[in-house]
């Protein structure tokens, strides 16, 4: 305890002299730093209204409320974020976890008001001073994800290992595959709105992370009949609504239900979705037509103890499914396992017979109490373009469903498909495995109006279409097949600049000078399927109504304007085996309603 | 007791004060009018954070003690049990206040061990330049702050404001100056900003400085070194039966470090000792204190110099919303600037946690060690003595 | 590490055996014999640094799980001590005698779970919860949520709505 500890503690008072530190105006010398995680402000645009910060929040601080001036529709579920001040604790979870990336946060920390409902708002609609800040919180870069960006990719066949039959080339999910896949989903239901059928999607997803096969496929029956065919070719309108599809892959929900249907064998369906005894009602319904919407209201009838019995024109069921899609696409025997299980809740179902020809409609009409025609769209629109009256012009609906009956089709050396739509790679995949089988080797070429970006064809079909040897040469209008002798000798085409107008109607303009000639042998057309009513007697046209292009008029039950009559399926509304199993679930209950009046 | 000194004639007559038993406690008679019972807290500038001491007093000896906490519990234990797991952890960073990193980074560590999930390098690199930052703004705090409980203030301001600036610091890095919520199950929150390692640095010049200053102004002092020097003795004995973790432990002659002895992170890269001494009275835990400050100086310029430039910032883990974590359970520990803090997490295989229970090293040094070093000390002593235990009271009730 | 609970193995019968960390194992052990195998832990083996005293409750198995970690700070390893007792008779052997502080942990137990410690000191004093008259706070049947609606009245004016179900009243409400 010397001098020296007596004195030095005096050598701080040099401070005496020093400025002091001092942060003059904090409002504006000090404002948060680039980070800070300030007040909420969210981009309404951009913001889907999925509620996924709702679900993270651990203080429950979000609510999602309707908001005056943004309306609800696909994708959109119209409803907002509103926070609330006196929960939330800024942790900008909600920011890191946000699908669209609308949801960030300001810098601003200051905020004083004398009423305390104002600190519950809604950002984006209700207006504040820190809308504009560019700087405060946002989802940081660089491997910081919460849920997997991309898709699991589907296995499938190699072109050399598929192009010369007619295999499945899409492999399917394993379990761990799907697992996978299914944890990327956040739950947020947009999609079941925009499925025309509303699947329980979100629900079945969870029953897959559950590893609850039975579970989802009970959760499948709930809406669709037919999930080992939807799994497969179903045209997804849910997965181009799904929230993770701004910033990342779309979750695969048709790969998923395809899971879940492969998952469980058919001997168990009975037990699994315990429909065993229906009682049956005594009263009798007769289905036209056994695609997608006759099945789908002869499952939906069935269980509520109708006797329903199906006539088919064709030897075996399925519609389009069977004769319009390739096998490559969809399998028979996934067919036959969704429509066996359907007839075994006691369908009957009668082949080859033609309504109109071996029974009028007006028959049925007696002996059953209620008709549902669900007759689709089977046959083929034409160009008619000059030479397309030739034999060796053919059309695509033809060829696929000669195919599908086994029957030969003439396959020759150089094919070209007029059409850019799904069915124009249909018929040109098929009859490229064809001309590899005959000939061993592919010379088929598919050519349409419209340019590639906007062909009506999903991506995948013209690039698996292209790995197989098939071109693909968008963005021409034919003009005129050149005959010789009674014989095709090709197709000539002109340049087409656009297809649609500024309104949108259907206006092609085309460049005479550039001009095109394909080589073929045979021509093959496939731009648009019409309805065949034949038979629909005069007596029975006069109770209808008939709106544009010859479509019949039917209420939200699709009961027409001859009150035993209900149709649906692709001459109302689709054309897609979705909306025909809606159609047909709905339809199956308006008949049980109009007929428990 | 203080040694007498040679001029004044200083032993007490102990005629006044309470007998002693055969254990040498006292024997309390309250209705003797010997005693006063008083409190120390809750709402007290002599207690660090919000518990009370409830002393009996006879003259100005303390001659028993009892803790008395309850004030700041939250509840967050059971709130963990409702929550998935990454909503734990803006729950579980607020369990400890003053040094809130520690929190965030048990639990990070608790689910990544149960889960096998590997962090990558740059987070990791991160959390070590995080644990050590939240070290510096706490001691910058307590080595002048021991001084503040024997009056002399000045120090605890020089020390406040240089912990504002690393505050600033935290704040351009995490986003947040006291609840900085970087650190998730996973990885961290964001990369260093540009220019944060010239700032940084332009930081530590000041604390070098600062380092100097306190050195004279505190550690040099006669009356600093009369009222610490041979109070407040934790005898080496008790550092095992009371569990003294920490400087404590270090200022009796223990060298345990849970980032020597368990290295984790990036500290089997750094390069650092242990600091102990044998004289394990409140002056010598400031020393501890203070040398923890100089190196935690050092280990920050080490990492900002070895640390990569870029890189990944998260592993890849299951999606977040439902999260599974396997069933197991597990005991993760870090060196806070108090000693060993651990959680131990035990999870039965569903989206929530089963059981987080948070060990502080307050829970044992202010609650078991306080009630008995209290005891002959005076009364103008506690709080020197408390604060050089480092008490935290909200670690103990969570 | 082998050698010790090879050791432990044959003197107090234990099970469970999980190797969590090269450094850190848990065993589990039969209630009786817990606290001596603590203690015998602390003086032989000089595991002289109780780290945790906790408890666990599996309302399905109806069991709580008292867990003792004890770790060597020279030899830097730690053992977990895992014990089940019965969840209606909650009681356990106090282990007061060996350290100081067990006394704290036991006391908080008892408040939080209602496992009671016979003989361990001040165990009837409240530690954290002062004028708590509910059931022990930290059982998995108290439900906070249900205790905070009961207790404190939230400012009105909340209310959510489910994006499926919002959509659904919008877009197709009859179907």
């Amino acid at each position: 305890m010397g001098l020296k500890e007596l004195v030095t503690p005096f050598t701080a008072w040099k401070n005496v002299i020093k400025d002091p530190v001092t942060v003059k105006d904090p409002f504006n010398d000090r404002p948060g730093a680039e980070r800070y995680r300030g007040f909420h402000k969210n981009d309404v645009e951009e913001c889907i209204g999925c509620g996924t910060c709702e679900d993270i929040c651990e203080n429950e601080a979000i609510d999602l409320v309707p908001v005056e001036g943004i309306e609800t529709k696909d994708g959109d579920s119209g409803l907002r974020p509103r926070l609330d001040y006196g929960r939330c604790c800024w942790c900008a979870l909600c920011v890191d976890v946000c699908t669209t990336g609308s949801l960030t946060l300001s810098n601003e920390y200051t905020w004083v008001s004398e009423d305390p409902e104002d600190f519950r708002y809604t950002p984006g609609t209700d207006k504040k001073e820190w809308d504009d800040n560019e700087r405060g919180w946002k989802k940081p870069e660089g491997g910081y994800e919460f849920y997997a960006r991309e898709r699991v990719a589907m296995p499938e066949l190699h072109a050399e290992d598929r192009d010369k039959s007619f295999i499945e080339f899409v492999t399917g999910y394993s379990k761990q595959q799907a697992e996978e896949e299914a944890d990327r989903c956040v739950e947020c239901g947009i999609c079941t709105a925009t499925c025309p059928a509303h699947m329980g999607i979100p629900e079945y997803i969870k029953a897959i992370r559950n590893d609850d096969l039975e579970e989802g496929l009970r959760i499948l029956y709930e809406t669709n009949p037919l999930p080992e065919i939807c799994g497969r070719i179903c045209t997804h309108k849910c997965e181009t609504v799904c929230s993770m599809g701004h910033r990342g892959d779309p979750i695969s929900i048709r790969w998923l239900k395809r899971y879940i249907a492969d998952q469980n064998p058919s001997e168990k369906y009975k037990e699994i979705l315990n429909q065993g005894n229906v009682e049956n009602n005594g009263k009798k319904v007769a289905i036209i037509g056994s695609g997608p919407s006759g099945l789908s209201a002869a499952y939906y009838l069935a269980l509520t103890g109708y006797d329903c019995t199906i006539y088919e024109k064709l030897p075996q069921a399925g519609g389009m499914m069977r004769y319009g899609i390739p096998e490559y696409r969809l399998p028979y025997d996934q067919i036959d396992k969704d429509i066996d299980y359907i007839l075994s809740l006691g369908v009957k179902i009668k082949y080859n017979v033609n309504i109109g020809t071996d029974f009028t409609l007006e028959q049925l009409g007696k002996d059953y109490d209620a008709v549902f025609s669900g007759t689709g769209l089977h046959l083929g629109r034409s160009t008619r373009i000059p030479g397309s009256d030739n034999e060796n012009v053919y059309f695509a609906t033809d060829l696929l469903r000669e195919i599908a009956l086994e029957d030969d089709i003439p396959v020759e050396k150089k094919i070209v498909v007029i059409g850019g739509g799904n069915v124009a790679m249909d018929i040109t995949r098929s009859l490229a495995r064809l001309q590899n089988i005959k000939y061993g080797k592919v010379d088929i070429t598919a050519t349409s109006l419209e340019s590639e970006d906007i062909m009506p064809a999903d991506r995948e079909e013209v690039v698996e279409a292209r790995e197989e040897k098939a071109i693909v040469d968008p963005g021409w209008g034919p003009k005129e097949i050149e005959i010789k002798d009674g014989k095709v000798k090709g197709l000539r085409v002109v340049k087409c600049l656009s297809v649609f107008d500024e309104k949108g109607a259907f206006s092609p303009k085309f460049d005479e000078n550039n001009k095109k000639f394909f080589e073929a042998d045979m021509v093959v057309e496939s731009i648009g399927q019409g309805m065949d009513t034949g038979y629909l007697t005069e007596e029975i046209k006069s109770q209808l109504e008939f709106g544009p292009r010859g479509r019949i008029i039917v209420d939200e039950y699709f009961q027409s304007g001859l009150n035993w009559l209900f149709v649906g399926g692709d001459i109302i509304q689709g054309p897609d085996v979705i909306h025909g199993i809606a159609n047909g679930h709905r339809a199956a209950v308006g008949i049980d309603l109009f007929l428990n009046k | 007791m203080n040694k007498s000194s040679k001029l004044i004639n200083w032993q007490p007559d102990r005629s006044k004060y309470p007998e002693l038993d055969e254990n040498g406690k006292a024997i309390i008679d309250l209705s003797s009018q010997k005693f006063i019972k008083t409190w120390q807290g809750p709402n007290h500038p002599g207690v660090t954070g919000n518990m009370s001491l409830e002393l009996t007093i006879s003259g100005d000896e303390v001659v028993e003690a009892k803790t008395h906490v309850g004030y700041l519990h939250r509840g967050f234990e059971k709130l963990m049990e409702r929550r998935l797991y990454i909503q734990c952890f803006p729950t579980c960073v607020r369990m400890c206040v003053p040094e809130a990193d520690s929190n965030e980074y048990v639990l990070a560590a608790g689910i990544e061990e149960l889960d096998n999930i590997e962090v990558p390098e740059m987070a990791l690199w991160l959390r070590t330049l995080v644990l050590e930052m939240a070290r510096l703004q706490v001691l910058l705090r307590t080595v002048p702050g021991q001084a503040s409980t024997l009056s002399l203030g000045l120090g605890g301001q020089w020390g406040m404001y240089l912990r504002d600036l690393i505050l600033d610091r935290f704040e351009e890095l995490t986003g947040g100056r006291i609840y900085h919520m970087f650190i998730i199950p996973g990885g961290v929150r964001g990369n260093l900003p540009s220019g944060f390692k010239d700032r940084m640095e332009e930081n530590l010049k000041l604390i070098d400085d600062f380092i100097i200053r306190i050195e004279d102004l505190i550690f040099t002092n006669s009356v600093f070194n009369k009222r610490t020097i041979g109070v407040g003795v934790i005898d080496p004995k008790w550092v095992s039966q009371y569990g003294i973790v920490g400087p404590n432990a270090r200022a009796a002659g223990f060298k345990r470090d849970v980032r020597k002895d368990y290295p984790y992170l990036k500290y089997n890269e750094l390069d650092y000792d242990v600091y102990t001494r044998t004289d394990s009275d409140i002056y010598g835990r400031s020393q501890v204190r203070k040398n923890d400050l100089i190196q935690t100086v050092d280990l920050i310029r080490q990492i900002l110099a070895k640390m990569p430039e870029k890189g990944d910032l998260r592993a890849k883990t299951p999606n977040v919303m439902h999260w599974k974590v396997p069933k197991g359970e597990t005991y993760q520990r870090s060196e806070s600037s108090r000693g060993e803090y651990g959680l131990y997490l035990v999870s039965d295989g569903s989206k929530y946690p089963r059981r987080a229970n948070l060990r502080g090293p307050s829970y044992t040094h202010a609650v078991s060690l306080l009630e008995r070093m209290l005891i002959n000390s005076n009364i103008s002593d506690t709080h020197a003595i408390m604060v050089s235990l480092q008490t935290c009271p909200p670690e103990i009730e969570r | 590490m082998e050698t010790i609970i090879n050791d432990i193995k044959a003197r107090f019968e234990v099970s469970d055996i999980t190797k969590q960390r090269d450094n850190f194992t848990i065993v589990t052990c039969k209630k009786e014999l817990a606290v001596a195998l603590v203690t015998h832990l602390k003086d032989v083996e000089k595991f002289s640094h109780l780290v945790l005293l906790s408890a666990v409750d599996w309302i399905e198995d109806n069991k709580f799980q008292i867990t003792y970690i004890l770790n060597n700070p020279d030899s830097r390893i730690d053992i977990g001590v895992r014990t089940f007792i019965d969840r209606e008779t909650a009681t356990m052997d106090s282990a007061h005698h060996l350290w100081e502080h067990v006394a704290t942990y036991q006391r908080e137990l008892h408040e939080m779970y209602g496992i009671n410690f016979p003989g361990s000191p001040r165990i009837n004093e409240s530690f954290i919860l002062e004028g708590w008259d509910d059931i022990p706070p930290m059982l998995r049947n108290f439900n906070t949520k249900q205790y905070s609606e009961d207790t404190f009245f939230p400012r009105p004016g909340r209310g959510s709505n489910d994006p499926a179900e919002y959509m659904k009243k919008k877009l197709y409400p009859n179907e």
